[in-house]
This record gives C-alpha cells, structure tokens and sequence, in this order.
C-alpha cells in the first residue's frame, strides 16, 4: 500500500509540511501540552484526509485551524482542564508568562513584543497569533474563533494599542533591552 | 480635520485589512491627516516586528516536523540511522494503514511520551522523495488559499537511496527501541540550524530543547520518580522542600471548578502543606528524624515509609531580632485585588507581628525601582502601614533591579545572628527589563551567599510564572508560599511566622540506603524536582532546602519488600553488563551479617547551621515494624491519602487502585484534631474534586 502517490496526496503532503508545525503551535497554547497537540494535530490531518477535495479545498488554512481548534477545545471540556480559551476563564484573566521559555538557556529567544504579548487578555493572544504568526486575514480568523468580524478587528486593534503604549512605556524606562542572540 | 486614532477601522486599514468602500474612505480619511499617517506608519512598523518576533518563535520552537519528512540532508554521519527511522516507520505505516497508526502511540521503549515514527500520519508519506523542512518555517508571508512553494529536493547522497518494500519489512521487524533512538538522534541534530555551524553550545542548546520537549506552557514539566532496583541503585538522594504553594494553588483551580494542570502538582508540596506530629528535637540538635511505616494503601503488598523532620519551635518571644525587605512587585498585572491587595493585607499581618527590635524596609519594582520606605524599626506601625497603603500598581517590571537594591537594603542593616530575610512579592512577571531569567536566577543565587535569606510570597489567579518562582526559592536559600487569600497569608506570616522567617538548619539533604536482603525497588513520592546525584550529598558546595523553625517536612516511600513480586522497575530492560569490571562487586563481597541485617533502610541526614559553612551528618537506621496500614498512625493515614490525592491529581501511573473515595476515607481516618482546619479543608477540596 503506498500512500503518498496520487495528487491529492502530494497536496496534502505540502499541506501537512506547511501546516503542521503553525498547529502544533497553534494547539499547544490552547492546551498547554505539546503531546497532546501533536494528538489533536495528527486527528486534524488524518479527518483532512479523509475528506473529499470540495469540502477543504478552498480555504485549507481557514479548515485546517477550525478543526484543529475544535479538538483542543473538546479536550480541553472533557478533561475540564484549564485553557485560555475557557469562556468564563478568558473573561476575568489576563494572559501568562510567555509559553516556551520555561528554560533559562531559550529566554533570550523569546522576543521582546511577544513577552508583553504574553499578558495579553487570552482571546487577544490568540488572535494576534493567528493574524501575525500565520496570517490569516480578519474573516478567516473571525471563521476560526467564531467571532464576528467587527469583534476581531476590535481585539486586533486594542491588542495593538496595549503592545503600543507598553513598547514605549518599557522603552523609555529601559533602553537596553537585549535584542535576540543570533548565537 | 483631527482624526479619531483609536478607532479599529483604522488598525484594520493600517493591516490592509478593508476593501471597497470602507478602503477608500479610509484612505482619503488617512491622506488628510498627518497624525493618522504617523499612526498608520508606527502601526506598520509595530506589526512588522511582531511578525518577525513570531516567526523567530517558530524558529526556537522545541517542536518539529513529522518524521516522515526527512528533517536535515547535511548530516552524512546519521543518514544510515535516518534511514533506519524514516524506512521503519513507512514500513509500520504501510502494515497498519492510516487509522490504525493512532493506536500506536507512545510505542518504542526507548522514547516514552514522546511521538515515533509509528505516530504519524500515514496520507503524508512520501518515500519516494526527501525534502528538507526550511520550507515549512519560513511561512510568515504566505497567504492561506496558496501551495507551498516548491523546493526543488536537494542533492541526496548515495546511502540515502530510496528504500525499497523488501528492506523495510526487514528493518521494521528490528528493534523498536533502536528506532526510538535514532530518531531521537535525528531530532537533536536537526535542531542545529545551518547557518549556526555546530559548535559545542548549539549542541547543548538542541539539548536543551529535546530535555524541554515536555514542558507545557506554564510549568515546569515533572517526570515521576520510578521505581528503582535496591540492588543497582541502593542510595536515593534528594533536598529537603518546605515550599507549600503547589497546594494552594490547586486549592484555587479546584474551587474554580476545574482540575489544576498536571505539572501544577508537586506532590510533596501538597504532602508538606500540612504539619504533622513528629517528637521536638532534643537540645542538641535542630531538627527530629522520624521514622515509621505501614502497608501501602493503594498497592497493599507494597510498604509505605515516611521520613518526617521536624524543626525545633521557637516561642515568638525568642524569635531573634529580624530584619526584613519587602520587595513588592508593583507593575501593572499586579493591580487585581487578589494580588497587590493581598499582599498589602499580608504584609500588615506581619507588621502587626513585629516588634521594636525588628526592622522593615519596602523596596518596589516597576517601571523604576525605588526604596519606599528606609529600614525602619517594627514600633513605628503607622509609618510602615502607611507607607504600604501608598502604593500602587502600574508600570513594568525590572525585578532584577528590585533584587540588587533589596539585597542592599538587606545588607546594610544586617543583623549577626538574627532574621534577615527578603521577602518578595509578586506574580513572577519579571518579562520586561534588561535581565533574562537565567541571569536573574544567578543574580539571587549569588545573593543567598551574603547570608541574607529569601521568602517568595507569589500572588496571581493565572500564577503565571510558578516555575520561576520555585526556581528562585530554590536557588535562593529560600522558602515559596502561595498567597491566595488573605487566609493563607494568615497561615504562612502569622501562624507560622517563625517558620517562615527563622530558618534553623540550612542545605539539608537526605540520602537513603536501601538494604537489598529487605528491598526489591522503591520509589520516592514526589521530590522530582529536588533530586540530587549521591556525590551531592557529602559535596557541602551543593545547595538543598532550607529548613524553618517548627516546620515538619516528609517524604515518603513506596516500597517493594525483596523476593514478593516482580520488580516493577524490572520492566525497564536491564542495562548490559560491564566490560572492564565486575557489575556488581560490593554486593559480593559484603559479608553476610550486613546484607542479612533486618534493617530495611539507613537515613543519612547532612544539614548546615543557618550561618555555617560545613555540614553535619545524621544516620538513622530503620527496621519495618510491619504495620498493617488499618493500625497505622493517623498522622501516616492522612499523609498517604494526600500524596495518593496528588498522584490521582497527575492521573500517575502509580497511583494503583486508591480512588479519590478511599483519599477522603484515610483522610477523614487521619484527620486527628486538626486545631487550624486544614485537614478539614483537604476533605472539603477532595469532596469538589469528585463533582468534576
């Protein structure tokens, strides 16, 4: 049985080389846990595959997130673990530190704008990373987060004037800020 | 005409985000206003760097592709092993087919948790063609509904020829883990960017990486302890912890009405929430050692033994003179009532405590960092009191800065054998200045040297930075408390205020022998994070945990009596034998009498006085009385049901046949009289733990 012949396959190979890795990341801040996104995101390419071209076809990017979100979220309820994306979660809470520096020797790799994105309300978080991480446009995310359009252009907007006001603020109280280490 | 900027249609239009209409309205709107084309031009510029910022995340990110996808061409060495992983897992696919491929996972013994090849997603196989993966970072410019764009297949070398059908069932049919492990090997090496010529720090970096592939967003990831040989690994080691926070900060995900993550629970952190009644030390030493033992309740063949410590008290009148530094983090994300506000409340609890021998100062960190109030004795109340109800919050955080002028305060007004304590505040928000994590973890590190000792007192619902802030107790000659109410501050600075400030042994490690004639394995509950190699124990440069006045501490054992059962650790593959030296000399050549003693384990206790420099040495040595687990102390009763809660709690693979029912009946059995409620407040949260 060889699988990867047919053109729809060579399709979804380029699909799975130029989504996977934005999903794992993608459902590991929804589930904080990288196994367990790789499980959601292999569930999302598997179900992809199985779907007849017409249904995915014209906005594979716009598919691939909604579902991938949907899983993280179903896990999220049935494990009743606690995601930034809990509704009631999401309403009171500000955002985390930043996820992937837990270790000291990557912490000058996370970036300076994404530190402060960090303590972002979570619903914020998630938008800008799917707008500037994987560029997706306002109705594609607006798709993905079922939120309206209009709702997603005020989260963008007001992440961006927080990150704004904060930039300056931090810079003009401490200048030297280490840029990341090209090592 | 002046321009409202603070309007979404005009982020929108600085994104390219409108059209028709809407777009040409905006950008005749734009076109007369220069503001709004400064605007538009600082919000290009903001959401340039923000991609930029994203897409170097993508880069260092700790995750990557599938298998399948070859991950480098440039690693002649490997290309053989490579092949190994690459055909293995075509082969697996190509037996199992797409579906079955889910059921496979976490196969390949050499690889536990972590995706094999067997995992993956069987519609993307090629084996035909090998491509490299720089493709897939470098996304930030593509637009959803395009292909990829096709990267013509680098030069393949010879031995990376395509494998045909024949050799992969050949291959597939060897050993698993060897495929665990070359893959694993691919991984590290593919981590090695190009461009960043592999030099002995990338490696170290890739290294880090692959060790952090566990960790989820916001803690620190614990692999449990497992079982262990008593005969191959006969010492157990590790640093005494009296930190609490794990307990309340599940105690809040838990009343919230969701279970805590996983890492957020530190099993001995739950188990040393609660003091327990452990016999005064007599004069001569600092602390009590006591033993006991009882049948395991949730693996009854199995042997349960508790080590307790117990720091000597110190009436309040005999608390020495201290001298105490607030650092209080008073940046922006402080400003919720449940994190500036309690720790105000906290810190008038303490006030109210002191006395005209003490001495308080209050440093703060934000945006600057500024000394509040100068060292001032504990008599003048409404100085200190009302310099706290000044403060606020707002700002960000340079916490490196706080620290270096806390320290200073600290140091100053430094009293030889009395209390001197920083005691920091905050929600581990430390992102913003010019210090890393790292560094500011050394900073502490080198500070706890001035003998100035630490308290971390962390606030904040989404208890951002946990890790951090364990880490710098840690490293600190500190002790972390988890403040999430006005309740637990009661506990932590009133209550046990001598605890918490008066340390009475510091670097205190245990290390325990097991005697292999009475123990086939063992395992230590909890403590992963404060293991030690059995060199640290006599090395008196390394650093343990600290010990305060009238603190217990436990730990506990699960035990496997010698010749009842298979060993559960001899489900791990044996390691081969030695080639140069006999594997196990010391047990034949130990005379009969030692192996054949009736001793069960020795404890051996190192601990330093809090201003000494050399270690102590205690030995304890322990027969099993063979308690059954019905007739044991209520004290050990109550201690099982919290480490058999906290296991349940990590969904643990030992948690054997114990139930969050059988939790609440060893508690209730061990409740004791419970003068503070704690235990009381146990039951009530493993009550609402079996409604979720």
């Amino acid at each position: 049985m060889r699988v990867a012949e047919t053109a729809d396959d060579d399709d979804l190979r380029g699909l799975l080389r130029r989504f996977e890795l934005p999903l794992l990341q993608y459902a590991t801040r929804i589930l904080g846990d990288r196994e367990r996104a790789r499980d959601v995101v292999q569930e999302t390419f598997i179900e992809f595959g199985r779907r007849k071209r017409r249904q995915t076809d014209s906005a594979p990017a716009k598919w691939l997130f909604t579902v991938c979100r949907n899983r993280a979220l179903n896990i999220c309820r049935k494990e009743k673990r606690v995601t930034y994306l809990d509704e009631d979660f999401l309403e009171k809470q500000q955002g985390h530190a930043p996820a992937p520096n837990e270790r000291i020797e990557q912490e000058e790799a996370t970036g300076f704008l994404l530190r402060i994105v960090a303590t972002l309300p979570p619903r914020q978080q998630e938008v800008l990373q799917l707008k500037f991480q994987n560029d997706l446009t306002y109705q594609e995310i607006a798709a993905i987060t079922k939120l309206s359009v209009s709702h997603v252009g005020v989260l963008i907007h007001t992440a961006l004037k927080t990150l704004r006001a904060r930039h300056a603020a931090a810079a003009r109280d401490f200048i030297p800020f280490k840029p990341r280490l090209a090592s | 005409m002046k321009m409202n900027l603070d309007d979404p249609k005009l982020t929108a239009f600085a994104l390219d985000e409108l059209t028709g209409t809407e777009k040409e309205e905006m950008e005749t709107a734009v076109a007369a206003s220069p503001e709004a084309q400064e605007f538009v031009r600082e919000l290009r510029l903001l959401s340039g760097n923000l991609r930029a910022e994203y897409a170097a995340e993508r880069e260092a990110y700790p995750i990557e592709h599938s298998n399948l996808v070859p991950l480098e061409q440039k690693d002649e060495p490997w290309s053989l092993s490579r092949r190994l992983a690459l055909a293995a897992s075509i082969a697996l696919c190509a037996c199992f087919g797409a579906i079955a491929i889910g059921t496979l996972k976490r196969g390949g013994a050499g690889f536990v948790g972590r995706p094999n090849p067997g995992r993956e997603p069987a519609p993307a196989v090629n084996q035909t063609e090998q491509t490299p993966v720089e493709g897939v970072d470098n996304l930030a410019a593509t637009s959803p509904a395009e292909q990829l764009p096709a990267a013509p297949p680098p030069p393949v070398g010879a031995s990376l020829a395509t494998p045909s059908f024949n050799d992969l069932g050949v291959i597939a049919s060897s050993d698993p883990s060897a495929m665990g492990a070359a893959t694993a090997r691919n991984r590290l090496l593919a981590r090695q960017a190009p461009g960043a010529a592999g030099g002995a720090s990338v490696e170290k970096k890739a290294e880090a990486w692959y060790r952090q592939d566990f960790n989820t967003a916001r803690y620190g990831s614990i692999e449990e302890n497992p079982f262990l040989e008593a005969t191959s690994n006969p010492l157990s080691t590790f640093s005494i912890d009296v930190d609490t926070a794990s307990y309340s900060n599940i105690r809040r995900f838990i009343e919230n009405g969701s279970l805590p993550p996983k890492d957020a629970v530190r099993i001995e952190e739950l188990i040393n929430y609660f003091s327990y009644d452990y016999p005064q030390p007599d004069d001569s030493l600092p602390f009590s050692v006591h033993l006991d033992a009882a049948s395991c309740p949730w693996a009854p063949t199995h042997r349960l033994v508790r080590i307790g410590l117990k720091g000597r008290e110190m009436p309040n009148e005999k608390r020495p003179a201290s001298n105490l530094v607030f650092l209080l983090d008073v940046s922006g994300s402080m400003e919720p009532a449940n994190r500036l506000p309690i720790v105000k409340q906290a810190m008038r609890l303490l006030v109210d405590k002191l006395g005209e021998n003490d001495r308080i100062a209050i440093v703060v960190y934000a945006g600057a960092s500024g000394l509040v109030l100068p060292s001032t004795t504990g008599d003048r109340k409404e100085q200190i009191l009302g310099a706290l109800e000044n403060l606020q919050a707002g700002g960000s955080t340079n916490g490196a800065e706080g620290i270096e002028l806390a320290y200073r305060t600290a140091a100053e007004h430094f009293i030889k054998g009395g209390v001197n304590r920083v005691m920091l505040a905050t929600d581990g928000d430390f992102n913003i200045g010019t210090t890393s994590e790292g560094e500011l973890v050394r900073l502490i590190q080198e500070k706890a040297k001035s003998g100035v000792f630490l308290s971390v007192l962390g606030v904040g619902d989404d208890n951002l930075n946990d890790s951090m802030m364990q880490k710098l107790a840690d490293k600190g000659n500190g002790n972390y408390a988890y403040l999430d109410s006005v309740e637990e501050a009661r506990k932590v600075l009133v209550r046990q205020i001598n605890g918490t400030l008066v340390t009475i042994a510091k670097d205190v490690k245990i290390q325990v022998e097991f005697n292999p004639a009475q123990v086939g394995s063992y395992r230590l509950i909890g403590y992963e994070k404060r293991l030690l190699r059995k060199e640290d124990f006599n090395n008196d440069k390394i650093d343990a945990g600290e010990i305060g006045a009238g603190h217990t501490v436990t730990a506990l054992y699960e035990v496997v009596p010698a010749g009842t059962e298979p060993n559960p650790a001899a489900s791990v593959p044996p390691v081969d034998p030695l080639k140069y030296q006999p594997t196990t000399p010391a047990l034949a050549v130990l005379p009969k009498a030692k192996t054949g003693s009736p001793e069960m384990l020795t404890v051996k206790l190192r601990y330093k006085e809090p201003e000494g420099e050399t270690s102590k040495l205690l030995e304890r040595p322990f027969v099993d009385p063979g308690t059954a687990f019905a007739n044991a102390t209520p004290d050990l009763k109550f201690a099982a049901a919290v480490a058999e809660f906290g296991m349940i709690l990590r969904d643990s693979e030992y948690k054997g046949n114990g139930s969050l029912g059988a939790v609440a009946e060893w508690a209730t059995e061990g409740k004791g009289a419970d003068e503070n409620g704690y235990r009381a407040g146990f039951l009530a949260l493993v009550r609402k733990t079996k409604t979720l």
